[in-house]
């Protein structure tokens, strides 16, 4: 039997999980030098499609004796996978074409909210509920799936930090042109940061809703947690471990903002606002002191990489 | 395999209009194919595609979206990102309200004050909250740096809470039939005129009674699209301020040091486009919704979203904004359109406004650069 404080462990570690996943991915995909308007229709995107593995691998898989964890595992791999390639080519053609980043992220965001409703409403509509298809309540699972996502935030600081890759990923987000005149193949190098960092939206988004919510609906998609991961990772400038207690925190407000609103007689819109304000109130905190320097974003960000020749 | 992309030396004939063309055949193609593989009637959308371009019920979108397009515009052009279209519109609806049915509202109090002050009125304050909305992303911007981005979409979702919070206390109605939301604003006070429904049996003439119809009943937004159109040509061709957005936008250091102060002109330019996106949300309620339902992140059209991808899609060309305002609406038009036929529901929307806008994103360069591959 899981007492109170262990259920709100375990929820806050599926939003800590999900929230810092979200914002890792992100982070990676920008540091690169392509700007991310799409973010919050890929995470719906995620969710939906997260759904729609889940059910499909639980209703042919688990007749044949394969486990019900592992069916709700592979669907947040495969939907990983999806989202990996929607990052690779937002990379290839935002590096390769002279084209604003910002118009095809905030189209691809549109399209990622409508695929996600293709994906997830079916589901929705046959099931009702998608609790069965969700990862098991298990204080394993949860404590599992914290660690994984910490060691993924770790790995990913290592790798931007102490790795060729990481340097030329950095590179290619401060000035793609002087990386370029370096010998780094500026297409190459964004397609990993690129496919990675979607990779772990996606990862991100079905843990939102195979873990967090359990639960799936077509109006997920007003919500803006994927915005909010957006403003998160820009508060923590884009830094795999100063995201860490920013998604700890901010999750804490997404996942407690109910006992909030009834512990201080809240109105429940104005408890709504709360993760919102403070979000803001970060940022201007740190945009005040000399944090604000190390936190700046990459220099090369959102602008069109304009190149004659390319070889592909 | 090697691709060369080129800048043209020489503009290509007609070629705004032909990659235009192409790049939304080619986004029409993507939408095609995506709902074709769900199992939609692809010559029934095709269908409703064509006749929600010409349908008369294009205009209120298109004007709305062109409206705010021009304010986003302004901010655009000076390089100040401002996302917050969405929340500038819908905190600018609330002093709508407070006016109409707590302060001068005829059918609780004997107000003498005439309705078109009254109708000023609330643009006015609405305007200016919109303005006031946007400033909050200014100001951070302008004195602390910090990135107008994240900190104009936040501003939203608090718009949305807000206002929400609004609508079921303060603002709650009390002839609602049981819905949560305000009370209708009074009759006086709507800006629309309601031309007598006529059958005539010709096709033609009854389409263009139709037309005649939407004009005269959005004719407050016709007409302020027009005003605020002429606005911008202006204010770019001919103000100091004008030309200061323009060099802003390609050069703010050049601005600081021929001594204008860079800090409140960004505070003025994002305050300016907030008052524009302000005034379209007042207008709307006085126009369009007449009262302001809860929930109200599940009622948007998503008109502040709509409207920056009408500017970025005219290059941040104000002569262009009505050909974008006209196909983001058109393309609006035709996901409502194919949700009425039956043949899909929101997502139509959704999707038909992303793979055409991804389609046109993606190959609108081609006006600009010749691409060779060997």
């Amino acid at each position: 039997m899981i007492d109170f404080y262990g259920e709100a462990l375990m929820r806050m570690s599926a939003a800590f999980a999900t929230i810092y996943l979200v914002a890792l991915g992100h982070s990676l995909f920008e540091l690169s030098g392509v700007l991310d308007l799409s973010i919050d229709g890929v995470f719906f995107l995620s969710t939906g499609l997260a759904v729609l593995f889940s059910a499909q691998l639980h209703t042919s898989l688990t007749t044949l004796g394969v486990d019900p964890l592992i069916c709700t595992t592979l669907a947040s791999v495969l939907t990983g996978l999806v989202t990996a390639l929607i990052g690779l080519f937002l990379a290839f053609i935002l590096t390769v074409l002279p084209i604003s980043h910002g118009a095809v992220g905030l189209s691809l965001m549109f399209l990622g909210y409508g695929l996600g409703i293709y994906a997830g409403y079916p589901v929705r509509l046959k099931y009702g509920s998608i609790a069965q298809f969700a990862y098991p309540e298990n204080i394993v699972v949860y404590s599992l799936t914290l660690l994984v996502s910490l060691a993924l935030g770790l790995t990913t600081y290592r790798m931007l930090y102490s790795t060729a890759i990481g340097a030329m990923i950095r590179a290619c987000g401060e000035d793609p042109h002087a990386a370029s005149a370096l010998g780094v193949v500026v297409y190459r190098t964004r397609l990993i940061a690129c496919g990675l960092g979607y990779f772990m939206v996606g990862v991100g988004g079905s843990i939102f809703t195979l873990l967090w919510l359990r639960y799936w609906d077509i109006r997920s998609y007003v919500l803006g947690y994927g915005w909010f991961a957006y403003t998160i990772a820009l508060a923590a400038g884009r830094h795999p471990l100063i995201l860490i207690p920013f998604a700890g925190v901010f999750g804490a407000l997404l996942e407690f903002n109910i006992s909030i609103q009834a512990t201080y007689g809240l109105p429940v819109d104005l408890a709504g606002m709360i993760p919102f304000i403070a979000a803001i109130a970060l940022m201007t905190l740190y945009g005040s002191t000399k944090l604000k320097r190390l936190f700046e974003p990459p220099r090369g960000l959102g602008k069109i990489y304009y190149k004659e020749e390319r070889t592909i | 395999m090697k691709i060369t992309i080129l800048k043209r030396k020489k503009e290509l004939k007609y070629g705004a209009v032909i990659a235009s063309l192409l790049s939304i055949l080619f986004g029409i193609t993507i939408y095609l194919v995506i709902i074709g593989l769900f199992g939609v009637n692809l010559v029934e959308a095709i269908n409703i595609l064509g006749k929600s371009f010409i349908s008369p019920t294009i205009m209120k979108d298109f004007l709305i979206i062109y409206v705010m397009g021009c304010g986003l515009l302004l901010s655009f052009k000076a390089s100040l990102w401002n996302i917050g279209g969405e929340g500038q519109f819908y905190i600018a609806m609330i002093p709508g309200i407070v006016i109409t049915l707590l302060l001068f509202n005829p059918e609780t109090s004997s107000t003498t004050v005439p309705a078109f002050i009254v109708v000023l009125l609330v643009i006015i304050t609405g305007s200016v909250v919109g303005a006031v909305w946007a400033a909050v992303a200014g100001t951070l911007k302008a004195f602390m740096n910090i990135d107008e981005v994240p900190v104009t979409l936040i501003l939203n979702y608090i718009a949305y809470y807000l206002v929400n919070h609004l609508v079921s206390g303060p603002l709650k109605g009390k002839k609602t039939y049981g819905y949560l939301r305000t009370d209708e604003i009074p009759g006086i006070y709507r800006l629309n005129i309601i031309l007598p429904i006529t059958r005539t049996g010709n096709q033609f003439e009854e389409a263009v009674y139709s037309f005649l119809t939407q004009v005269s009943y959005y004719i407050a937004l016709l007409v302020t699209a027009i005003a605020i159109s002429v606005f911008t040509w202006w204010l770019f061709k001919y103000t100091k301020l004008g030309l200061y957005i323009k060099i802003m936008g390609s050069n703010p250091e050049y601005l600081y040091a021929t001594g204008v102060n860079t800090k409140m002109l960004t505070l003025l330019i994002m305050a300016l486009s907030g008052s524009i996106i302000g005034l379209s949300g007042s207008l709307y309620l006085l126009v369009e919704w007449g009262r302001i339902p809860y929930g109200i992140q599940s009622h948007t059209p998503g008109y502040g979203y709509l409207a920056i991808l009408a500017s970025w899609l005219s290059m941040l060309d104000h002569r262009l904004l009505p050909v974008s305002a006209y196909l983001v609406a058109g393309l609006r038009n035709t996901g409502l359109s194919i949700k009425i036929a039956g043949l899909g529901d929101t997502e139509q929307t959704l999707i038909i406004l992303g793979s055409v806008l991804l389609g046109y994103s993606i190959t609108r360069f081609i006006a600009d650069y010749e691409v060779k591959i060997r």
